[in-house]
């Protein structure tokens, strides 16, 4: 029994739910049961296991369709959906000695991995520049001074955090055993999406996807959306930490006494100063201080974006109202020497609670910048001094309403069914959706209960995305990732440079997103360094997949390892026409015409035009061995030369494990493996 | 300068003749209906740059003298004013924005015109809509599967089998305007465009030609078809031959997306592989936060944009006449400033146009005053300029495409005079 979930599904009141749960068993009641007809659909139970593996993670490693089949595809389906699978290999490859902000709060972080302002603060503060001067950080002879201080004082670069945050989401993906937790934090983290392209909130990405996403894609979703509204990372990515309001008795009070303390001021300069300089400066600060307000950014993409789709039926009013209710929805001061810190900590509990302040975590509610006036939202009336519960309740109707329903199960369908899903499958998904008030495991079970999901139109239909597509080839060749950052050179090099999207739509889950003609030719290369081993920290061991047996001939080999990359697709077309390339009559005067061009040019050369903002990781220093002499060149092309009579190309040569890697580099890079 | 050109030439033929072993498909095609590949007659080029997020045009080009400006906006107010952001003045009534000093000769010289006021007549605020509405070119129609530019590659008149270097788009994915039939490619590196195996010229050559076969017969539509493209395009662009288009002396582009997009784009210009329509697109322009003035992020990115635009035009220098650059940005921003020092979602903005064939050094505008009655729902600049009259303009003028009713369905409205032949 998970007593996590028992205890939550208390809190909501629901005990009969609960007690009908421990007669039910290993599943929440309000599941439905898992009846998955794909037989009805024509399908065997290992092609069904193969499409089940190739949507509900992020590829199937070498034998697991038969491991599904044995064990039974409804048993593994609850095994995902429970996610309580031990994570062993996980933890093995994420120990605490290089991934020690893994387990840190966003006030560690804080503290710890200083943003840019921080720096610059500390580096003023030691008087290495001026605080106006803050360009000087560039010279080399300033950096290093600064790091000396920074190690000295404990703190680490952000590069280091980012680093962690990718790695870790590669080795998860990769060697989770939760498989559908990972998709899932994928998939919502996207739909949530918050970006390291802005600086203000980089700090919280990482706690954000640990403690809002992942704990949260298998529960509910109102919970869902209201651990990401509240965190740290959200409120920074669109503004709503910022968006604030004096129509509340606290801050009436407050201003008047503030702008009374200002025009007196003024009027003493003007006293002393005839020309009226700092008297105009006391000025620009009263009119900041009155145009200080609202926001609309995080309340029109929670519309819009979060929950009921721009055709979602609310008007420009409803976001400008809505924003209004979460206006004081901001941050504990988390960094140690913020002012903030030390008037939260003299006021002390007690006197905040009475206030109407709320502090969850490090969420900080403001009562005293919260708009208290009585507000009409999607027709529903919200009374005067709503406090904080307002915005929770907005929020509460918003995850509830019909067209967050739709909205939801549409961009689920098209997730893990195919991009553009039948109006029936979105219909079922979506009553159960209300039924469940946004259980999400009952709206997948509800997914694949339907005969939509196990239609032929629907098998391997999907396109992976370049994340998907890199982390299938790890699973399916078993290979051993020691750089994971090497494989985020890749992916971004694909189109994909996850956690830094910046728009709050967050990637297009489409395929003519993913595929165009430079991001296929990239594919296909990566599937080549990747098999061949070029990556630096990849490791595979080709011949352990087929039990060490060494295939005999070119067309064994193809047969062999498409079947053990892609299992359970029809390959013999494939198969065929690649066969027939490599017994070409002409392949050596091929070979010999193929040998007086030049080796294209290095990805990393000096001449590199890609000018895309990377980050100064040391390893993002790609991906690729160091460029050959030309001695070694001209002993290569002379060595492959020398075999141009064999019956067989250098595609393959029995015996020889380069050439072996070279037909799984083709089968990676090749259509059937793009498609999920 | 006529001889660097005739060099430029030669040199794509010699490109072409050292391709990659076989005969490009597009070429066979060619050869097949006898048409004479020189290798391209110089086409006109069009340039556009997306500014994603909504650049506010109030304070790239912003309407001084207007007294409600200052009151709406008390921290970010400009004017040429020494002590008050020193804006370069236009025309007594627009300054630019000190960042964008790199237009400021072109305005002079009559090479750029500036249009205030632009948008579109639906008046959502949302990103996405608005970019896919501006892209699609069909404001009230989110079905409209193809992109403005797309079709307008559709409409250029002259034979579009030749290259598939015709439409390229400077991005990791194909961009909304340019989805549709005519082929488009969405180059990221130009670097990266070959199969590549280091160090070893045989074996990248046969996986090069394994994976051409794979992706000729796959069932699915859209790798069949961009298989195809990527390898008509990889023989074509062949990546030993880059360095030899490298910038003209002097010649530095900045080290920023942008600058990065734009030196690809001269690069393809240079080569002649027959583009025609280039995209490219530049990012952070959504300020709803402490934008600053004549400092600050907004100046940043303004001085980024208009220096990469500059150093592109003088890298240029030989195709001026052939090329035109448009810049556009879903909406603009509100009119007054919001609590944190920045501006929220607006509806008109503003957009430049530069080339030898633009009437420049020009704000054309119907832009009446800031005061509330005259602002859209009280608060953001209405939109007084159709996006689609001066994108037609420009397609007509410069790439003397004639059918806006193609090119822009459910539109008919008029084109902006502010090209030269029209």
């Amino acid at each position: 029994m998970n007593f996590r979930r028992m205890y939550k599904t208390f809190t909501v009141g629901a005990s009969l739910t609960v007690l009908s749960a421990f007669v039910q068993g290993n599943h929440s009641s309000s599941d439905p049961r898992i009846n998955m007809p794909f037989k009805k659909m024509g399908l065997t139970q290992e092609q069904a296991a193969a499409h089940l593996l190739s949507r509900f993670t992020f590829g199937a490693t070498p034998g697991q369709v038969k491991e599904v089949v044995d064990m039974g595809l409804d048993k593994w389906l609850q095994q995902q959906l429970d996610s309580k699978l031990p994570d062993d290999e996980v933890a093995r490859r994420l120990p605490d000695s290089s991934y020690d902000a893994l387990g840190m709060s966003n006030e560690a972080i804080v503290n710890t991995y200083l943003n840019a302002g921080q720096v610059i603060r500390i580096a003023a503060k030691n008087n290495l520049i001026n605080k106006d001067s803050a360009k000087n950080l560039d010279k080399p002879e300033y950096r290093a001074q600064l790091k000396a201080i920074m190690d000295a004082q404990g703190f680490k670069p952000q590069q280091d955090l980012q680093r962690q945050l990718v790695n870790q989401k590669i080795i998860r993906a990769a060697y989770g055993q939760n498989q559908l937790e990972e998709v899932l934090t994928d998939f919502w983290f996207n739909h949530f999406n918050v970006s390291l392209s802005k600086g203000q909130c980089q700090q919280f990405v990482m706690p954000y996807e640990r403690d809002a996403i992942r704990k949260n894609v298998l529960g509910n979703f109102e919970t869902l959306l209201l651990a990401t509204a509240k965190h740290p990372a959200m409120l920074e990515y669109l503004d709503n930490a910022s968006s604030v309001s004096n129509d509340n008795d606290i801050a009436r009070k407050q201003e008047a006494g503030a702008i009374a303390r200002l025009e007196k001021q003024k009027m003493d300069a003007l006293a002393k100063d005839s020309t009226g300089a700092s008297a105009q400066q006391i000025q620009k600060t009263m009119d900041a201080r009155k145009s200080q307000g609202l926001n609309e950014n995080y309340a029109r993409e929670v519309m819009e974006l979060h929950t009921m789709g721009v055709d979602g039926g609310y008007t420009q009013t409803d976001v400008t109202t809505v924003a209004k209710a979460l206006t004081g929805w901001g941050i504990m001061p988390l960094y140690k020497d913020a002012p903030g810190m030390k008037l939260i900590e003299a006021a002390g509990p007690a006197l905040l609670a009475k206030k109407g302040y709320v502090v969850d975590g490090d969420f900080l509610f403001r009562a005293d910048k919260h708009n208290e006036n009585a507000k009409l939202i999607l027709g529903q009336l919200f009374p005067v001094n709503g406090g904080y519960n307002e915005g929770v309740q907005v929020l509460q109707m918003l995850a509830n309403h019909p067209s967050t329903a739709k909205f939801i199960c549409t961009k689920l369908a098209a997730r893990f069914v195919c991009d553009t899903p039948s109006v029936e499958l979105v219909s079922k998904m979506t009553d159960t959706y209300l039924k469940t008030k946004g259980n999400i495991r009952a709206v997948l079970i509800t997914m694949v209960n339907q005969r939509q999901f196990w239609d032929e139109k629907a098998l391997r239909e999907k396109i992976k995305s370049p994340f998907e597509f890199a982390i299938s080839a790890i699973r399916a060749t078993n290979a051993d990732v020691q750089q994971p950052f090497q494989i985020y050179n890749w992916v971004t090099r694909m189109g994909q440079r996850f956690y830094y999207y910046q728009a709050p739509t967050g990637f297009p889950d489409r395929a003519s997103y993913w595929i165009n003609t430079g991001s296929l030719l990239n594919r296909m290369n990566f599937g080549l360094a990747f098999a061949t081993e070029k990556i630096p920290g990849v490791k595979i061991n080709l011949a352990a997949l087929n039990d060490n047996h060494e295939p005999e001939s070119a067309d064994a080999a193809l047969v062999i390892y498409s079947k053990i990359l892609l299992p359970e697709r029809n390959l013999d077309e494939n198969i065929r026409r690649l066969t027939a390339l490599v017994k070409d009559a002409n392949i050596g005067q091929k070979l010999n015409t193929a040998a007086n061009k030049i080796a294209p040019a290095s990805v990393n050369n000096p001449d590199n035009m890609n000018m895309q903002p990377v980050s100064s990781s040391d390893e993002m220093i790609a991906a690729q061995d160091a460029p050959l002499t030309r001695r070694q060149r001209k002993a290569n092309e002379k060595a492959a030369l020398s075999r141009k009579n064999l019956p067989v190309t250098t595609l393959y040569v029995a015996g020889n494990t380069s050439t072996l890697a070279q037909v799984t580099g083709i089968i990676i890079g090749s259509p059937e493996f793009q498609r999920k | 300068m006529v001889d660097r050109r005739a060099f430029m030439k030669s040199g794509a033929m010699a490109l072409f003749a050292a391709g990659l072993g076989g005969v490009p498909s597009f070429i066979a095609r060619a050869a097949d209906s006898r048409k004479i590949l020189a290798p391209y007659k110089k086409n006109k080029v069009l340039v556009c740059i997306f500014q994603r997020g909504a650049m506010d045009g109030l304070m790239a080009v912003s309407p001084y003298t207007d007294p409600q400006l200052k009151i709406l906006r008390p921290t970010l107010y400009m004017s040429p004013a020494e002590s008050e952001g020193k804006m370069i003045d236009l025309d007594g009534r627009f300054g630019l924005h000190p960042s964008l000093q790199a237009f400021s000769p072109f305005f002079t010289e009559g090479r750029m015109a500036i249009v205030h006021g632009v948008g579109s007549p639906n008046n959502t605020r949302s990103h996405f809509d608005a970019q896919d509405y501006m892209e699609s070119g069909t404001p009230f129609s989110k079905s409209t599967s193809s992109g403005w530019l797309n079709r307008a590659v559709g409409l250029l008149g002259h034979d579009a089998a030749t290259t598939p270097f015709r439409a390229v788009s400077i991005t990791s994915a194909l961009p909304r305007c340019l989805y549709g039939d005519n082929e488009s490619l969405a180059i990221n590196n130009l670097q990266e465009f070959a199969i590549q195996m280091r160090g070893n010229p045989l074996a990248s050559n046969l996986a090069s030609k394994s994976f051409e076969q794979l992706y000729d017969q796959t069932t699915s539509d859209i790798l069949n078809k961009t298989g195809k493209e990527s390898f008509d395009a990889m023989k074509m662009l062949d990546v030993n031959n880059l360095k030899k288009y490298q910038p003209a002396p002097g010649v530095v582009y900045p080290n920023t997306a942008i600058g990065g997009s734009l030196k690809q784009i001269a690069t393809l210009i240079k080569m002649d592989v027959g583009m025609e329509v280039a995209f490219a697109e530049s990012g952070g322009w959504d300020t709803h936060f402490n934008q600053g003035a004549a400092n600050g992020a907004l100046a940043r990115n303004l001085k980024d944009f208009s220096d990469s635009i500059a150093v592109f035009w003088k890298d240029l220098e030989a195709y001026q006449d052939d090329v035109t650059i448009m810049t556009m940005t879903e909406f603009g921003r509100t009119a007054h400033q919001n609590g944190t020092g920045g501006t929220d979602h607006g509806r008109a903005s503003c957009l430049f146009v530069l080339g030898n064939d633009v009437k420049g050094g020009k704000v054309y505008n119907n832009i009446k005053t800031l005061n509330k009655e005259d602002l859209e729902d009280g608060r953001d600049l209405p939109v007084s300029t159709d996006f689609r009259s001066v994108f037609s303009a420009v397609a007509n003028g410069h790439l003397h495409i004639n059918d806006n009713k193609q090119l822009f369905p459910q539109w008919d409205g008029s084109s902006l005079s502010l090209m030269k032949s029209i």
